[in-house]
């Protein structure tokens, strides 16, 4: 007995699953920029005008000052000029960036509270957005949509966070549980705040608010979500490395030299402040932040240095064509684009509730 | 590393979970620290880890408070393995030994030594596993992961909170004797007295907060400690091969030599 020494690992059983590959972070950019570059070109000629992929490349040229200008010789027709730069353009543009947003968002919140149902629709935090703009949009303060929708957003996760946390540890369940009841109060809220003062045709406005719709989206909202995607997005995938140690929870993060505390508090003040930019000209588009991170870490392993920037790009294509289909598929009536969005996400999100069974979810 | 551990006590909830525990684990050497549930065992080693602010004296290493040490540095020399931790991040083996590599990346996530996650694996026993998934192991594999995962940190002193629950006997013997091997300074907390017994090279024993007795495992674990510290009647025998104490439990009867032979009582 005592002259044997304890036997190590028992290496009989063979590796029952093999890491899959996976493609180099450059390689895999590079192809999905391309692909982004060439769904937004596509996307654009897609609708009731005929359009080529020529006319848009010459539109778009025309107006940097790269060709001839629309209706001078060897440009655009004018008219084709008017559906690529000012409708279809600005609308596919706002659909990329707050794709790239929501999902950025929803894999930065999935981490930080290690529940793989975070997403900032389902936490609350685009209803509490959209409720945040349609007060000041009441008021009639336009220019401070985005940071209204920033402290409608934060406030919603401020409410869901605590209402999770009363009486007992913050579970995935419970987490979405509260969310649910939040963005229930931000919704009706939003919706009487539409009854109280609209004059017009309120009810689709309501839709478009709770839905998510793209329809409104112009060169204005194409400004506000690249801004907030390119200042806010660098801030997260600069914190990569952060948000890979918190795998093991928050002691090992803390172990590892991560200031806990402070980088949930500043990265989660800042999924809020993308997310209201996002819902400001979109209103709330759902399961974009939920499904994407799933999807993508699949291919891309989950190291955020490679997830996130991966993530957004596909986020972006997305709900392109998720807007796409939106707009064309029933052609003339338009779909809010929050329709399609779920029609995707939901069956994902039962696939995640199974492949959790018998763990510590709820 | 020279580590001390002078007079620190930490509350919660109004109440000492910690109290003026003074202690000089040796260096290079495995310490076991013992006590029942809610003994501060966990809480104490969150404390060494600088994890926890003091509020009554300090853990020094090397004469410095190990609180004021800036974060990346201690997780540069120091590492903590929690009891029972898990994720539901779907990481490959090599993917957890890694992330003991933050401590030295950069901001946009290189490292500069890749070669110390192979080594770590390599000193863990568990290179065969590095593109096994991380959910696919079994508990023992697990806590082998950990330990790489502590080690990838490089640290000078490994802080283990209880490395051997849900271990079966095989594992946990393999687990303590691999890393008393390590000869790398570290502080274990553990259940089983008798595993502590026959791997430690010195022994703190914690009850209610307080330290009640520290030094080496053969003169400090005796009936009497038993029974103070747990409440439950002990004999302390020696094993005839190793010659460390073993600890069985049960009153003895009044005469009862301590090297009796054991009752077989299995065969009712």
């Amino acid at each position: 007995m005592t002259s044997t020494p304890p036997r190590l690992d028992n290496r009989t059983a063979a590796p029952a699953v093999r890491t899959p590959w996976r493609p180099p972070l450059a390689a895999t950019l590079v192809v999905g920029l391309a692909l982004l570059v060439g769904t937004v070109l596509v996307c654009v000629t897609i609708g009731p005008a005929d359009i080529a992929v020529p006319d848009v490349a010459r539109s778009i040229l025309g107006h940097l000052g790269l060709g001839p200008a629309a209706g001078a010789d060897g440009g655009v027709p004018v008219l084709v000029d008017a559906i690529v730069w000012d409708l279809r353009l600005p609308r596919v543009l706002t659909g990329a960036a707050v794709g790239a947003g929501l999902a950025l968002a929803g894999a930065v919140m999935q981490s930080l509270t290690r529940n793989p149902l975070a997403d900032p629709y389902l936490l609350g935090l685009s209803s509490g957005a959209s409720l945040g703009a349609v007060a000041v949009l009441v008021v009639g303060v336009g220019l401070l949509l985005p940071v209204a929708a920033f402290a409608g957003a934060l406030a919603a996760l401020v409410a869901t966070l605590s209402l999770a946390r009363v009486g007992g540890v913050l579970t995935p369940g419970r987490a979405v549980l509260a969310g649910l009841a939040v963005s229930q109060l931000a919704a009706a809220g939003t919706s009487f705040v539409i009854f109280w003062s609209a004059t017009g045709d309120s009810y689709r406005e309501i839709l478009n608010w709770l839905l998510g719709s793209l329809a409104g989206s112009t060169w204005q909202s194409v400004l506000i979500a690249g801004v907030a995607l390119l200042v806010v997005g660098t801030v997260l995938v600069a914190s990569a490395v952060r948000l890979d140690a918190f795998a093991f929870g928050d002691t090992a993060a803390a172990a590892l030299g991560v200031d806990v505390d402070r980088t949930r508090w500043v990265l989660m003040t800042l999924v809020a402040l993308l997310t209201g930019a996002m819902v400001a000209v979109s209103g709330s588009i759902g399961f974009v932040g939920l499904v994407l991170p799933h999807a993508v870490s699949a291919i891309t392993g989950p190291a955020h240095r490679r997830l996130l920037p991966v993530v957004a790009v596909v986020g972006a294509i997305f709900l392109v064509w998720a807007d796409t289909g939106a707009r064309t598929v029933f052609d003339p009536r338009e779909l809010p684009v929050g329709i399609v969005t779920a029609l995707i996400g939901v069956p994902v999100f039962a696939v995640l509730l199974r492949r959790g069974k018998g763990s510590a979810w709820t | 590393m020279d580590l001390r551990i002078a007079g620190v006590g930490t509350r919660l909830g109004g109440r000492w979970v910690v109290d003026g525990v003074d202690a000089t684990p040796p260096p290079g050497a495995l310490t076991g620290l013992l006590g029942p549930n809610g003994a501060g065992k966990s809480t104490l080693l969150r404390l060494v880890a600088g994890l926890l602010p003091p509020e009554a004296g300090a853990v020094l290493v090397d004469g410095v408070p190990v609180h004021d040490v800036p974060r990346r540095e201690r997780a540069r020399r120091i590492a903590l393995l929690e009891q029972e931790s898990s994720s539901t991040v779907p990481l490959t083996v090599r993917e957890v030994v890694a992330l003991g590599r933050i401590p030295y990346r950069s901001l946009w996530g290189t490292d500069g030594d890749d070669g110390a996650v192979d080594r770590a694996l390599a000193v863990a026993d568990a290179a065969h596993l590095a593109d096994r998934p991380w959910s696919a192991l079994s508990g023992g594999e697990r806590q082998r992961v950990h330990i790489a995962r502590a080690l990838a940190q490089e640290p000078e002193l490994l802080l283990l909170d209880e490395p051997t629950n849900h271990l079966d006997v095989s594992a946990q013997l393999s687990l303590l004797g691999f890393v008393r091997d390590l000869g790398r300074t570290t502080v274990a907390a553990l259940h089983d007295l008798n595993l502590a017994a026959a791997h430690c090279a010195h022994v703190l024993v914690l009850s209610e907060g307080r330290l009640v007795a520290a030094g080496d495992p053969r003169e400090v674990l005796t009936a009497d400690l038993v029974r103070d510290v747990y409440g439950v009647e002990a004999v302390v025998l020696t094993h005839p091969g190793t010659g460390r104490p073993v600890i069985a439990f049960g009153a003895a009867p009044a005469g009862t030599p301590l090297d009796r032979t054991p009752v077989t009582e299995g065969a009712r």
